[in-house]
């Protein structure tokens, strides 16, 4: 019995069922969801001079009211529309989620702790979180109604705006590392971080983060005030949970990338803690933590950007930065010779 | 991006993040503590059976059809002539006080109670008997706060305990 138990400890101690199982996957995906849809709330509530959610176990703020919401959305029935395409409307919510997911698997967590290392993971990883855009589109065009129609035409609008200036802010940094696996990016930032390096590429992808997961103040492709919710319109019970919480994941997600390529990843930590993968995996966590943190705390400040205004920023500003950042990647390794 | 915007920018964000900090808030935290009315505050009606003349007018001049004239099934029965006294439907009623401000003998009168829960609609209707025995009580799990709301230059609604 104590031999299978220690058995099974280490089993889930093994990089390749951690990191997709425990953390930066599926168990602190779900509690980060929970935690940071009531921090969302209780920001906004608390800039707008108001209490949020608070009788849910109030003690503690209210701080168990998603769970409620979560119990809430299960027992909901799922309403199905006639004239929705049963198939593509089915999966995509799944697909949405899955995608968003996906890409944690090749997160390291720390530098000798991880389930796939490749010289190609910072590719493989953005290449990941371009897939799930296109199931949005799919998924306007599924519902068969005008409000998912307009937010999945309007998500592909972003889409385009957005994904060259984050790929080349993200690269720019490949470029000043030489190289394209994370583990290498973050430990070659034991000294200076990457954000004090190229502050240019730092602040372009910040806010191309923030846009490709529709937080305010580009929160374009599910605009309450004008389409319902865009092209989750027609979704409701647990499938409306499902792709609510893939955005969420996405940031998520992209937190880690940022917190990995610019803010130093698992440093500054002594290399004598690197051997348990948990004290790296809190900082790490830490880190993006924080910025979610930051990209919920503008929907208490800003209003939302025109379509036109988003892409202005993403064509007109974001392009011509990220190419900046580019040249000032170029600059720094031509005259230090490498980092 | 011009400089001009950027300290826009950068200015909306340490607006929200003063309010983020501070302890501002402006929730009447209702069960818990309940608002304190002015005097002449427009709540339910209280009716003063006796005082009555039966005139009607109230009836006549409400704009919103919630006070009606009842025939009064006991006085009508006296006096073998229908009496007809007025009675009220909360579900349509506007607390424009205008019966209030009619009634020649103040028969009617506000009350400053205004939070009381209905199961049905017919509950809300009040004829002539049920009226004359006044407004429902308000009941709370606990006794709750009595506060006052004060409008403050610095921060907007403010609200005070009342003493």
């Amino acid at each position: 019995m104590q031999d299978l138990l220690s058995f099974l400890i280490s089993l889930l101690f093994r990089p390749c069922i951690f990191i997709p199982l425990i953390f930066p996957g599926l168990t602190v995906i779900f509690i980060m969801l929970l935690m940071i849809i009531w921090l969302e709330r209780k920001i906004a509530a608390k800039v707008q001079l108001r209490y949020g959610p608070l009788y849910v176990f109030k003690p503690l703020g209210g701080v168990i009211q998603t769970v409620a919401d979560l119990l809430k959305d299960l027992f909901q029935e799922p309403i199905i529309p006639k004239t929705v395409d049963k198939i593509a409307f089915l999966l995509t919510p799944i697909m949405l989620f899955g995608l968003a997911y996906l890409p944690t698997v090749v997160i390291p967590v720390s530098p000798t702790f991880y389930a796939f290392r490749s010289d190609l993971s910072l590719l493989l990883l953005l290449t990941l979180t371009t897939l799930a855009p296109i199931f949005t589109v799919l998924m306007g065009w599924a519902s068969n109604n005008k409000f998912s129609l307009i937010g999945g035409l309007r998500e592909g609008y972003l889409v385009i705006s957005y994904e060259i200036p984050m790929f080349l802010s993200a690269l720019s940094m490949a470029v000043l590392y030489g190289s394209l696996d994370l583990v290498d990016i973050a430990e070659a930032q034991k000294g200076i971080w990457g954000l004090f390096l190229n502050p240019v590429a730092g602040i372009s992808m910040l806010v191309l983060i923030y846009m490709s997961t529709g937080k305010f103040p580009f929160e374009i492709p599910e605009a309450e005030s004008e389409i319902v919710a865009g092209a989750y319109t027609e979704y409701s019970g647990i499938m409306y949970g499902l792709v609510m919480g893939a955005s969420y994941v996405k940031l998520y997600v992209l937190s880690l990338v940022y917190a990995i390529l610019f803010l130093g990843g698992w440093n500054p930590l002594p290399a004598s803690m690197m051997d348990n993968p948990l004290l790296p995996g809190a900082m790490l966590f830490a880190k993006a933590f924080i910025l979610i943190a930051i990209g919920v705390f503008l929907r208490a400040v800003y209003p939302r950007f025109r379509i036109d205004q988003a892409m202005n920023i993403g064509w007109k500003m974001a392009l011509p930065f990220s190419i900046l950042a580019i040249f000032i990647s170029l600059g720094i390794v031509t005259i230090t010779g490498g980092m | 991006m011009s400089v001009d915007k950027t300290i826009r920018h950068v200015k909306a964000l340490a607006t929200g993040i003063k309010y983020l900090v501070s302890s501002k808030r402006m929730t009447l935290m209702y069960p818990d503590e309940i608002e304190e009315f002015p005097d002449g505050y427009r709540g339910m009606i209280k009716y003063n059976w006796d005082t009555c003349i039966k005139c009607g007018l109230c009836a006549m001049v409400c704009p919103a059809d919630a006070m009606k004239m009842y025939i009064s099934k006991e006085e009508s029965e006296e006096g073998k002539k229908p009496v007809r006294r007025p009675g009220i439907n909360y579900a349509r009623c506007v607390f424009c006080g205008f019966c209030v401000a009619i009634c020649p003998t103040n028969s009617l009168k506000f009350t400053k109670v205004h939070d009381v829960v209905y199961n049905t609609l017919e509950e809300q209707v009040y004829p002539p008997e049920k009226f004359r025995e006044g407004v429902p009580k308000p009941q709370y799990k606990k006794k709750p706060k009595k506060m006052r709301a004060i409008l403050d230059e610095e921060r907007g609604l403010r609200y005070e305990p009342v003493e």
